[in-house]
């Protein structure tokens, strides 16, 4: 039995920090703008095929495909950003509609561009494999826990010690405060928006190659990452971790009591049942004027 | 009356015409019938999203919870049409109320993402409560309403005209519960609580209690249109009841306006007649709806029922004087 | 011209409007529904290219006779994207606006159940190419006909064959849809060994087997059903495998194909099986032509998908032949009910509830990357020929 749930733990650390990816990049956007934006997913899936795109027809080095996808996504982000979030700023319930539009409208149009059929994205990694007593996993797969891990310091690092990093946090603390300071806070408005499109491309890219490629592969995720912010803490950081992972390995080890049919219904309702107890989630603080 | 409750009726009887009009063109009426059934639980979302601000993402969570409740009270324990559609908007609303209230524990992010995890949830009882719900495959052999006798008349609902005075009816019923509701004096609390919440509480108003009470009623609306859509089709299926199409509900609303009494038919009839003009293009037509969206919350956040609000405006300007010229 | 001459030469060419085009070939537009977007978009391809082949293989022979008359096909496609309501509305298009004779098609048993009442109402013909759930042929629908074997006989085919095997426990992965529920509770129906195995669903979309890995690891059984398509198909094999998991795989007829194959290598995919309609290298000369029509026309292997809506559309024309019109939908129903139809999957035979009988096979991957079949004994074939 102990073997069993120690497999199930390692197997929900790994789903987990594919949530963690899309959890940061979403924390990211909230932190500053206080939109969630729930197209993330799309850019997710739209990093994903672009990634595979570059790898297939330009740079046949993963590394470079998934640097292009992450250049061209963010671009989309900062357009995004400038175009639709920014003139809808405090209107709630417009942005969320806003992006509920931009999911069908990009969703679709990858369909209608690349076709309903799953791409393959072949990479060495993941055919290479590393045994772990009796368990074995992919090198690959073990590679988006490391990255996962590498991307999370660097993004604390860069928030606390530079200069920009304290100007994003600034602007997410009291945005008005920020303005008075000198802080250029349009300019961290967009750069914010683009450097969270680009985690979420980063997260497609990281998974294609293991799960392929197809439209709908950022909606599962998406939820995930949003379960996994609210469970952690809206606006912060060590919050989206914790949240994904907790999410991802909850998900897993259920799967050895309970039917695995109502395995997300049972995932949402630890969630609501941990935030009746504790709003702000986890990690999350009380903002006043926030209720 | 007034112009505008002049055209309404103009528009009624148009309507109520239908069948014979459109006697030739059979598929003309079940699109109007298809638009009758996305417009209830649409009127139910109206008074939610657009009288009420609550932005619920799981509204055809709950018209499953109608549709499947009926089936299930027809089918296996031989109701008839008309209790069964009572019990449907009973247990839909109760379900609404209750889950609202556990809902309205989080604000504005966060009630929008519970809602969407409650809509998921009850999809997957749905999807997989095999014994009762007869699951994925769907529940098939739901009938037709029992048809209508007096004397030896019999007026049966499974020729398409008949089903239509049906679908028309339950609409206008759906309006007519939403006028009133509006114009009530709980409409006017509702109105204040959408635009200052803690302003509202500041003056005594209790809050919880007409979040909540809007909450279930825009949910007895949508188990209402969940019935007349099972009906209709005679099989339940999860399919028609998962987060996409609580999205479409949503889309339904914005793009018809929010909080306008006929937004949800204008929103209703363009996303049902749209794909019929457009039938060339099949992702396409969706891409140009989220397109549509996008543009509406940024340019018409009125939606249409603002355009023709506009134009209505554009075309009769009302005397001003010089002082309140808009 | 004069106004004389004119009115000469307007009324010539209105009379030559009013004489009948004696060997101007007619159209006939056959409905088809299915699903082109959406989920289950990629299904959808395969049953288009069947009605495809053999509208062009129709149409290519100068269209088919019924009275003396030519008639070439036209197919009128309608995307239900696996919705019900869209279904219900295609089907109702179908009969009132394009007034078509006979519909065939559709992927997914929950949409197919909204449109079989249609075609009751309104004495239209709907032959299920694809829809596996039982109950659609159990509501007394004399106007609905299905080609494919449904879940209970797919079962029954494979539960005869595994029972021989005596593997035990046995485990499923199942999608979370019609497809993967109805096979599920089917086989455990059917098969004793099933019932200490591990049942693991997935929502389709989801990619990650592990956790279901990990279960079906400690329930220690011999065997894994998969019951879902190929592309997370070939997901959860390639994760079994890679997680070292030793037990006999056994899949749907999604995993039959050479498509398949192209997704993974023939090492993962050994020793696997499979439930098939269609062995597309089978010797049987009805077999081998329909596979190389397809690989001629799609540069790939057929699928079973594409063979059973390819003879679906055949047994339509030739029940309109029998009947002798091309617009009754009635006589065309009772020309299909009575119909001995010889297909690219067998006989074509509709009982009294309109279901059809056609082989079930099962098949096995080879170490080169062949099938060889195993069930029906007396279809046993060796690698290459499945």
């Amino acid at each position: 039995m102990t073997q069993a749930l120690l497999e199930q733990v390692i197997n929900g650390l790994m789903m987990g920090s594919v949530y963690v990816l899309v959890a940061l990049g979403l924390v990211l956007i909230y932190g500053v703008m206080h939109v969630v934006n729930f197209a993330h997913g799309v850019l997710f899936t739209l990093g994903g095929y672009l990634g595979h795109f570059f790898f297939t027809q330009w740079w046949d080095s993963f590394w470079m495909a998934t640097l292009l996808s992450m250049l061209s996504v963010g671009l989309v982000g900062y357009a995004l950003e400038r175009g639709v979030f920014h003139p809808l700023h405090g209107n709630l319930r417009n942005q969320v509609i806003a992006s509920l539009g931009l999911i069908l409208a990009f969703e679709n149009a990858v369909i209608a561009l690349w076709g309903p059929n799953a791409l393959q994205w072949k990479v060495a990694t993941t055919e290479q494999l590393v045994s772990v007593g009796e368990l074995r996993f992919s090198v690959h797969h073990l590679g988006i826990i490391v990255l996962t891990m590498a991307m999370i310091t660097a993004l604390g690092l860069f928030l606390k010690h530079t200069r920009f990093g304290t100007a994003i946090r600034a602007t997410s603390q009291n945005q008005e405060a920020a303005l008075v300071v000198g802080i250029p806070v349009r300019r961290v408005q967009w750069s914010a928006f683009a450097l969270g499109s680009a985690l979420a491309a980063l997260g497609g890219c990281l998974v294609g190659p293991l799960f392929l490629v197809f439209p709908q592969m950022g909606d599962v995720p998406l939820v995930k990452g949003l379960a996994g912010i609210l469970l952690g803490g809206m606006g912060s950081v060590p919050g989206a971790v914790v949240g994904g992972l907790i999410l991802g390995v909850t998900e897993s080890v259920s799967t050895l009591f309970l039917p695995t049919d109502y395995r997300d219904a049972i995932a949402f309702m630890v969630m609501v049942g941990i935030l009746l107890l504790r709003p702000q989630g986890l990690w999350g603080q009380r903002v006043r004027g926030e209720d | 009356m007034g112009l505008k409750g002049l055209a309404c009726l103009l528009v009624l009887l148009v309507l109520a015409s239908a069948p014979w009009w459109a006697a030739q063109q059979p598929f003309l009426l079940h699109m109007l019938v298809t638009a009758c059934v996305l417009v209830v639980p649409a009127v139910g979302l109206n008074l939610m999203l657009g009288h009420g601000g609550l932005v619920s993402l799981g509204h055809m969570g709950f018209a499953g919870i109608g549709a499947y409740v009926a089936a299930v009270l027809m089918v296996d324990a031989r109701w008839s049409f008309a209790p069964s559609v009572l019990a449907a908007m009973l247990a839909a609303g109760a379900a609404g109320g209750l889950i609202s209230l556990l809902c309205f524990r989080f604000r504005g992010h966060f009630f929008m993402i519970v809602t969407l995890a409650f809509g998921l949830m009850l999809h997957a009882v749905m999807n997989n409560w095999d014994s009762v719900t007869r699951g994925a495959a769907g529940f098939a052999g739901i009938p037709r309403p029992s048809p209508l006798r007096w004397g030896d008349q019999v007026w049966s609902f499974g020729p398409l005209p008949n089903f239509y005075a049906l679908a028309l009816g339950m609409a206008v019923l759906a309006f007519a519960l939403q006028y009133l509701v509006v114009h009530s004096n709980f409409g006017r609390s509702l109105a204040a609580i959408r635009q200052d919440e803690r302003l509202a509480r500041s003056r005594g108003v209790n809050t919880l209690l007409y979040k909540t009470t809007v909450f279930a009623m825009g949910t007895a609306l949508a188990g209402m249109g969940g019935v007349l859509q099972v009906s209709f089709l005679r099989v339940a299926a999860p399919a028609s009841f998962t987060m996409l199409e609580s999205i479409n509900m949503v889309l339904i609303v914005i793009i018809g306006g929010a909080g306008s009494l006929v937004g949800p038919a204008l929103g209703a009839l363009l996303y049902v007649g749209l794909p019929e003009m457009l039938r060339l293009s099949n992702e396409w037509r969706l891409v140009i709806f989220g397109v549509m969206l996008v543009l509406i919350t940024l340019f018409a956040p009125k939606g249409l029922a603002g355009l023709c609000a506009r134009a209505w405006q554009w075309l009769i300007p009302r005397k001003t004087t010089a002082v309140a010229k808009p | 011209m004069t106004s004389i001459t004119s009115l000469f030469a307007a009324s010539a060419l209105a009379l030559c409007a009013w004489l009948p085009a004696a060997h101007a070939q007619t159209k006939v537009q056959i409905g088809i529904v299915t699903a082109l977007t959406g989920p289950m978009a990629a299904p959808g391809v395969f049953q288009m290219n069947g009605f495809k082949l053999a509208a062009e293989e129709i149409n290519a022979a100068g269209g088919f006779t019924v009275g003396g008359r030519k008639y070439s096909i036209d197919l009128k496609v309608y995307d239900t994207r696996a919705n019900p309501s869209e279904g219900a509305t295609a089907m109702q298009r179908l009969a009132t606006v394009d007034k078509v004779p006979v519909v065939l098609g559709e992927l997914s048993s929950g949409v197919a159940a909204a449109i079989a009442p249609i075609a009751q109402d309104f004495a239209l013909p709907f032959i299920l190419t694809v829809p596996t759930g039982p109950n659609l042929t159990e509501q007394n629908n004399p106007f609905l006909f299905r080609v494919n074997a449904n879940n209970h006989q797919l079962n029954v085919a494979l539960a005869d064959f595994l029972t021989k095997q005596a593997w035990s426990p046995i485990s499923f992965i199942a999608w979370n849809n019609d497809a993967g529920r109805g096979g599920v509770s089917g086989i455990k129906e059917l098969l004793p060994a099933a019932k200490d195995g591990y049942v693991g669903y997935f929502n389709v979309g989801e990619v990650d087997f592990s956790s279901h890995i990990a279960n079906v690891r400690n329930s220690k059984s011999q065997a894994v059903m998969l019951f879902m398509d190929e592309e997370p198909g070939s997901l959860a094999i390639k994760q079994i495998r890679d997680a070292g998991l030793k037990v006999h795989l056994v899949g749907t007829l999604a995993m039959g194909s050479d498509r398949f194959l192209k997704r993974l290598d023939a090492q993962k995919l050994e020793g696997m099986l499979q439930y098939n309609a269609f062995p597309p290298n089978a010797d049987v000369p009805r077999i081998k032509k329909f596979s190389q029509l397809y690989k001629a026309k799609f540069g790939e292997e057929a699928h079973g998908f594409s063979a059973q809506s390819y003879d679906g559309l055949m047994v339509a024309v030739a029940a309109m032949q029998a009947a002798g019109t091309v617009s009754d939908g009635k006589a065309i129903r009772d020309a299909l009910a009575k119909i001995n139809h010889t297909g690219v999957i067998g006989t074509i035979k509709f009982d009294a509830k309109g279901q059809a009988n056609p082989q079930v096979y099962v098949t096995q991957w080879c170490a080169n990357g062949s099938r060889r079949i195993l069930y029906p004994d007396a279809a046993k074939a060796g690698c290459g020929a499945g």
